[in-house]
């Protein structure tokens, strides 16, 4: 019972941590980063060259959150910017950029599957359980990110423009916000972000280039069913990642991958709200 | 000859197809208070979004303070110490007043001595900083927009028909206020606006807006002149 | 007359039976290749073909689903795996017999109807975003991968099925058939988007919004299509199980999925041809490429397709095919020129409006609201209107106007209160159900179809009570003599040809009049009618609405600003503030009111909104 408390806590928090960044984007720049994916696997790359280099395994988290910034102000430049006004084209454009991500990777480190060093190794006994520590730190890790996040949003003066950008972005022209800078800066938080969680899940099983990809459907639908608020993300994280930890506990860990899609795709279609305000 | 503040020289714009506006010409001058009246759909905001860069101009050339910005983006133009108040769509209404206020700078840099100022022209600012905006009755989410404009002590302000809605006691107040800026600060102020009484009390000069052009304008001491804007606006 | 009519009446066949001839030759040209090409290609070539045959027939259910009706999908290749799977599973547990194969291509083709008949459900209803349809689309081939996994050993898991029993063909007979089965699909598919329902599709495309208000069930209209484009792309997985004798979750992955988008993309979509003719060379390509370079190849088609995206978003076949007729332009223009047919104007059998004869009231509004959380924007709103009143609904910005024209002609707009027309109360419906009722809505801000010609779009708003051909173009337009008196009054007889996006502002109004008065609706609201028009444009516009409702009796509700037009036009005024009725009166009294005089000329007494 507490093996499966704790499941369902630590899958909502690496929920969480891997869709922040999603949403961030979504919220601001109305548009659905199809990319993400390309970014969580570029992250976890980071992680296997820092292994490769022999470096301190906790390097691994700056490495990635940097690389993913330098990707998405490179990105944001050249294929978000011209589709601003063609959100439908910038999920397909992003997704081909995930697919040219993918080859990259393919190219430069090879297809097979490849292992990172954790930095945090072993178990730990909590309530009669042994549970694994890294598992645990992860908690902490999405904790930061949820935090971090916040202070930038509620206590910055970017965030405050990024906050009305969100809300009704002529109105902020109209008081001088440059809404296009607003857009730049939180996409590349955004990438950062994802690749920072790349990092922060590979120690978990390993690191191939697809391996952002089934992370992509599940975050899109967490995003979607949250409507733009971080805290409706961690009431969706909790809710849905918890369904798929029971559906995969108690019927079958493949209809359990599931799970998340098809409740996500079915409270939409019922509230298109989902777990946020209207 | 003064520099004009604001010179907009036979300009045209409008939505999709429909010119609203067409070869408007109105030259303000510095410290001036100048209203441009008109009917419901006349082209009044038009004008204003059109100075902003919301709408652009399909053809004639806007001048503020000297300076070409026919073609400038919109959150450039709104950077050049001038304030707008739109008509609709003017608060965020899930910020608060004091995150509504902040959004009126540019930075926080100079935030409590503008918040001091206003302050004493609206009490009931300063007293409910917290509150969220969206909460506010709609004469003090009028205040609340009045107060962002000020903030800043602006060169020039754009008002888009403040009145409307208001209690005559509360326009009465707007209309001691902005004399009473123009007279600290010189501030120039461009009103737009139906109410007729309001706009003259503070008014150097008019001009009447009719189906997009310019039909009547003059100075607003001349006293016939209430009385025939007042006629043309009617019903 | 009379001979204008004729002459214009036998130009459509005429036309109709050019394009048939050109079409049908080139098809023929095909078919000839198809059947010619085995002996003129290598083998490795044909047997590459055939499956780029199966994959450019998915393809094209793409283009018609996303190129023409704007419905971004990764969803077909769940539906070719499920054909493809039906006929694997089918020939591996009941081997392969004639029986079996019929068996095999129904099973798939039923499987594939009912699963997009549940997408469809899901995805299209009123008010739908289309991110949300693409994400069900794409989350469609990763269900389908996934049961296919937890079917274990009987679907083959992650290897699939191989070695089955099949049709007994040689390489070159497949070919033939996939060639001439990809000829015959492309060629009805051209009919089909070239004909007035192709045109209903577009219009959902460009404008769905619109295209509800003129009564037409665009949801019901996509799931349908989605159906029938599953049971085809079924039938192309059908044939690729019965070619390569391998089935494996790929062929139903939204990798695969993804890719169907991207050749359309890269082809042209809303081409045909480009999506067709791009996968067969893109496929072709491919296999002779990725032997040597896999994975360099697959970034620069990724690359491409990201550069296509951003700079040519019409694909690259559009940019061929203009090129091309720079170099062909005489020769083009006899042949493309003559394919825009012009219907002949016929007179409509009227009949159609609804509560002639009824003696209710032909709008009864009672306590009508609407609020967005605590924002009430319509408050207590109430009033009767009858058959040849022409209200004018005036009031200050932010009065509530436009809302009210919503929650009269949208059934779920209003919060509380009742609409009830000829006394029958409008349910939580939507819009297409509404004009049902007999009401018609134009809109404030012109919202017509830019690529559709004015005839097109006057027959759109024809669809719901005349319907639409499916692969051809009605040489007739019928029209009620309301619609046609606007068409002729103002000129746009003489531009039936033209695209709406090089129509002036002025016929652009008076289209928009014209569609809502082809709908022969019993209630006409008018939003701003006259909105950006000039002084003459609207003394014509005024004089044939006052002609309208007396001589036919149609109660009509319009929104304006300009007040002088207003109170010529008017019999009765209803001034709204503040979302609450101010007054409902006469002209006279109205104009002579000094709360009103108030209101408009400053110096409100009223509250500010608490």
């Amino acid at each position: 019972m507490t093996a499966l408390i704790l499941d369902i806590i630590t899958t909502a928090a690496i929920l969480f941590a891997v869709s922040a960044g999603l949403l961030i984007i979504l919220g601001v720049l109305k548009i659905v980063n199809f990319a993400h994916g390309g970014f969580l696997t570029i992250g976890g790359y980071s992680g296997l060259v820092v292994t490769e280099l022999g470096l301190n395994p906790w390097f691994a988290y700056p490495a990635a959150t940097i690389a993913g910034v330098v990707l998405g102000a490179i990105v944001e430049r050249f294929i978000i910017r011209p589709l601003y006004d063609r959100p439908l084209d910038a999920i397909l454009a992003t997704w081909g950029l995930g697919i040219i991500i993918g080859q990259l990777i393919t190219i430069i480190f090879g297809r097979e599957i490849q292992f990172v060093q954790t930095p945090i190794t072993g178990a730990t006994s909590l309530l009669g359980q042994t549970y694994s520590f890294y598992r645990l730190f992860l908690i902490l890790a999405a904790a930061l990110v949820a935090g971090g996040i916040a202070a930038l949003f509620n206590a910055t003066r970017l965030g405050l423009e990024a906050r009305a950008v969100i809300m009704n972005e002529p109105l902020a022209r109209g008081l001088g916000i440059n809404s296009g800078y607003v857009r730049f800066v939180t996409f590349c938080i955004g990438a950062g972000l994802a690749s920072l969680a790349g990092a922060l899940i590979t120690p978990l099983s390993s690191v191939d280039p697809n391996m952002g990809v089934p992370w992509l459907v599940n975050a899109f639908m967490l995003v979607l069913v949250s409507s733009v608020s971080l805290v409706s993300l961690a009431t969706a994280a909790i809710t849905l990642g918890g369904a798929q930890v029971l559906v995969s506990t108690y019927i079958s860990p493949v209809i359990g991958g599931l799970t998340i899609v098809v409740l996500a795709a079915l409270l939409l279609r019922i509230r298109p709200a989902g777990f946020g305000h209207g | 000859m003064s520099e004009t503040v604001l010179d907009i020289s036979d300009v045209s714009s409008g939505y999709g197809e429909a010119m609203v506006l067409r070869n408007i010409s109105l030259g303000i001058r510095p410290g001036e208070i100048f209203a441009l009246l008109g009917k419901n759909g006349m082209g009044k905001s038009t004008l204003l979004k059109t100075i902003l860069g919301f709408v652009p101009a399909r053809q004639g050339s806007i001048r503020l303070f000297g300076e070409d910005i026919t073609t400038l983006t919109t959150h450039l133009i709104a950077r050049k110490a001038i304030a707008y108040t739109p008509q609709e769509q003017t608060l965020f209404q899930d910020l608060t007043i004091q995150e509504n206020l902040r959004l009126g700078l540019r930075s926080d840099h100079g935030f409590a001595e503008g918040l001091a100022r206003v302050s004493d022209y609206f009490p009931i600012i300063g007293k409910r900083l917290n509150q969220k905006a969206g909460t506010l009755s709609g004469g003090e989410q009028k205040m609340l927009i009045v107060s962002r404009a000020l903030l800043g002590s602006p060169r020039l302000m754009l008002i888009d028909e403040i009145s409307e809605g208001l209690q005559p006691s509360m326009i009465r107040h707007l209309s001691e206020i902005l004399l009473a800026e123009r007279k600290r600060a010189g501030t120039t102020i461009f009103v737009v606006e139906q109410n007729v009484p309001f706009a003259f009390s503070m008014a150097d000069r008019y001009a009447v807006l009719k189906i997009g052009e310019i039909a009547d304008e003059g100075v607003t001491g001349d006293e016939p002149a209430a009385a025939r804007v007042q006629e043309q606006l009617q019903l | 007359m009379a001979d204008l009519t004729t002459a214009t009446a036998t130009l459509p066949v005429r036309v109709a039976s050019t394009r048939l001839r050109f079409v049908g030759s080139i098809a023929l040209l095909c078919i000839a290749a198809a059947v010619a090409g085995p002996y003129f290609l290598d083998s490795y070539t044909v047997n590459i073909m055939v499956r780029s045959f199966l994959y450019a027939a998915a393809a094209l259910t793409v283009d018609i689903l996303w190129g023409y009706t704007g419905i971004l999908t990764f969803g077909q290749a769940a539906f070719f795996g499920i054909g493809a799977y039906a006929a694997g599973i089918t020939f591996t547990y009941m081997d392969f017999s004639p029986q079996t194969a019929v068996l095999a291509l129904f099973a798939g083709i039923a499987v594939s109807a009912v699963v997009a008949a549940i997408t469809g459900w899901v995805s299209f209803f009123y008010g739908a975003s289309p991110l949300y349809v693409a994400i069900v689309t794409l989350a469609l081939p990763i269900i389908f991968v996934q049961v296919l996994y937890s079917g274990g050993t009987f679907t083959g898991s992650s290897s699939g099925l191989v070695g089955y029993n099949t049709f007994d063909l040689s390489v070159e007979v497949w070919f033939t058939i996939c060639g001439v089965g990809l000829v015959v699909l492309t060629t009805a598919a051209w009919f089909f988007v070239n004909s007035d329902f192709g045109r209903l599709l577009v219009a959902i495309r460009e404008n769905e919004q619109r295209c509800t208000y003129l009564g037409i069930d665009a949801p019901r209209i996509k799931l349908l299509l989605m159906v029938v484009m599953a049971m085809i792309a079924s039938v192309a997985g059908y044939a690729y199980a019965g070619y390569t004798v391998v089935v494996a979750p790929e062929i139903g992955s939204f990798v695969f999925g993804t890719e169907l988008v991207m050749w359309v993309a890269l082809g042209g979509r809303g081409t045909l041809v480009g999506p067709v003719l791009g996968t067969v060379a893109i496929d072709v390509t491919s296999a002779y490429l990725s032997g040597n370079l896999p994975y360099v190849w697959k970034l620069i088609v990724g690359s491409i397709f990201v550069l296509v995206i951003v700079a040519l978003p019409q694909g690259i076949a559009p940019v061929i095919r203009s090129g091309l007729r720079r170099l062909w332009s005489a020769t083009s223009r006899r042949i493309v020129a003559p394919m825009l047919a012009v219907p002949a104007l016929v007179e409509a059998s009227e009949g159609h409006r609804i509560g002639t004869g009824s003696d209710a009231p032909a709008l009864d509004i009672a306590d009508l609201a609407r609020s967005y959380g605590s924002l009430k924007v319509l408050e207590g709103v109430k009033f009767k209107a009858l058959g040849s009143e022409l209200l004018g609904i005036i009031g200050p910005n932010g009065a509530g106007k436009t809302t009210l024209m919503r929650c009269l002609s949208d059934g779920f707009e209003r919060t509380n209160g009742t609409v009830a027309v000829f006394g029958r109360v409008i349910a939580r419906t939507p819009p297409q159900a509404v004009v049902g009722f007999g009401i018609g809505r134009s809109f404030q801000a012109t919202s017509l179809f830019e690529t559709l010609t004015v005839a097109q779009c006057l027959r759109l708003a024809r669809h719901r009570l005349d319907g639409a051909n499916l692969l051809s173009q009605a040489p007739t337009l019928a029209l009620p003599e309301s619609a046609r008196h606007v068409i002729t009054a103002t000129g746009l007889d003489r531009e039936l040809a033209i695209e709406c996006r090089h129509l002036s502002h002025g016929m652009k109004r008076a289209l928009e009049l014209a569609m809502v008065l082809a709908l022969e609706p019993s209630v006409l609201l008018l939003d701003e009618p006259t909105a950006g028009l000039t002084k003459p444009e609207r003394t014509l516009i005024g004089g044939i609405l006052v002609d309208l409702v007396q001589r036919t009796g149609l109660c009509t509700l319009i929104i304006e600003h300009d007040l002088d037009f207003v109170r010529e036009i008017s019999t009765r005024i209803i001034v709204l503030h503040q979302g609450k009725v101010l007054l409902d009166g006469s002209v006279a009294e109205v104009v002579g009111s000094e709360l009103v005089r108030t209101i408009y000329a400053g110096g409100a007494h009223a509250e500010a909104r608490p």
